[in-house]
């Protein structure tokens, strides 16, 4: 959480992350520098600077798969979610890891050029009217654009400076440089023929994404779809029933509104909180209770049960609901709380605290 | 507002599931080709004249 601004805020789980990330990436470029030539008479008789620009220009292809099947991996399978933590750190490493290969280009076929080096990079190919033979640089250019940009803004500096959802939309922009990056490698690498492995995968790349991304999709609409039952009367929706909460941990309703709504239940209590982290809008409700603290699953974020603030010195805040028990089904006001309005928890009455723990025994 | 973005990022990927295959194709399938009679000797594949495998 934040206090004051920061560059970076590591932590042994961030330097582990990282570290194996960067092993990673030293790894493919050797194994692909040194073994490759060795294995591939193709690639024995390429040049080296040529085999550099490869090495980096697919690695940073494969970087950009990983990145992004990382997010529907994690809502499909949450024993997934850790790789979530420090997924900003892998996007600029694959920014980085583009530019590298941006670099190398230039610096090879444009080394001698006449005209500045970009310039010759945006005027040496004009065949926009042929679909074979299209500039195919400019889609390299844009992808590599939009990685810049999402990686200068990744901080949370820009997070809290844009807001959550701002911030999102502007990194939503990553679809489009992988969309970019297909079509650069399709109409580029891919044009003579001869990179049957490229090929390969740029197929499994973009199947698998968007399989993944639909997938993931799918099953947050029907989600949406199943909005928690609301009361004609008082209006206040059902979440669920009480022996379905385990302790420490919340189940998630849904607003009208399509707001979803997370209810924790600790040491006998009930709290209904925003499922949406204040950080990145991150599911709280999927995380649980540390130490007297609701703990969002995706960043630590921590928040009060009666107030939904976070403890001092923190300054994040997220939503409370009032919350009420009917028999032993959890009702919700899906009307929010003023941002920090203290509630106390709500106190499971003893019968049905017997009920529920002797249901969920059974 | 998280609706909102689970909404857009569905139409996103759907659009992209529709459009880059469909443009792959298009681009493979315009990719130049070697006439029926081209010679078997090509002088635009050095990796095999130089070792003399053509």
């Amino acid at each position: 959480m934040s206090v004051s601004y920061q560059p970076v805020l590591w932590n042994r789980t961030k330097l582990i992350y990282d570290a194996v990330l960067i092993v990673a990436i030293v790894a493919y470029v050797l194994i692909f520098l040194k073994l490759g030539p060795m294995l591939s008479q193709a690639m024995a008789e390429t040049n080296v600077p040529i085999l550099r620009m490869r090495a980096f220009g697919s690695l940073a292809l494969i970087l950009l798969t990983v990145v992004l099947a990382i997010g529907p991996l994690a809502r499909l399978d949450v024993r997934l979610m850790p790789l979530l933590y420090n997924r900003r750190h892998f996007g600029v490493m694959t920014a980085i890891v583009a530019a590298t290969h941006a670099w190398y280009v230039l610096a090879w076929y444009f080394a001698f050029s006449p005209t500045p080096q970009l310039l010759a990079l945006f005027t040496s190919n004009t065949s926009f009217g042929h679909v074979a033979g299209f500039p195919f640089e400019l889609f390299g250019v844009l992808a590599l654009t939009i990685l810049a940009v999402l990686a200068a803004t990744s901080h949370d500096f820009w997070l809290s400076f844009l807001s959550p959802p701002l911030w999102k939309a502007i990194h939503m922009s990553v679809y489009g440089a992988y969309a970019a990056v297909v079509l650069h490698v399709t109409l580029g690498a891919l044009a003579d023929g001869k990179n049957a492995a490229l090929g390969v995968f740029l197929f499994i790349s973009l199947g698998t994404l968007c399989a993944l991304h639909l997938i993931a999709g799918r099953r947050e609409r029907a989600a949406d779809k199943a909005a928690s039952a609301q009361d004609e009367k008082t209006h206040w929706i059902d979440i669920g029933d009480l022996t379905e909460i385990a302790e420490n941990r919340a189940i998630i309703g849904a607003a009208p509104g399509g707001e979803r709504i997370a209810v924790f239940r600790s040491k006998g209590k009930l709290s209904a909180l925003s499922n949406l982290c204040s950080h990145q809008n991150g599911p709280v409700g999927e995380g649980k209770v540390v130490l007297g603290l609701v703990t969002c699953p995706w960043h630590g974020y921590q928040y009060r049960l009666e107030d939904g603030c976070s403890p001092p010195p923190f300054k994040e805040r997220i939503r409370k609901y009032r919350v009420a028990l009917s028999g032993t089904r959890v009702l919700v006001d899906p009307e929010p709380l003023p941002l920090g309005t203290r509630l106390e928890p709500l106190s499971i009455p003893e019968e049905q605290l017997a009920a529920s723990a002797a249901s969920s025994g059974g | 507002m998280q609706r909102r973005h689970r909404r857009a990022h569905a139409a996103i990927w759907t659009l992209l599931a529709i459009a880059l295959p469909v443009a792959l194709t298009v681009i493979f399938l315009s990719y130049p080709k070697l006439s029926k009679d081209a010679p078997a000797i090509r002088l635009d594949e050095p990796s095999k004249t130089a070792t003399g495998q053509s």
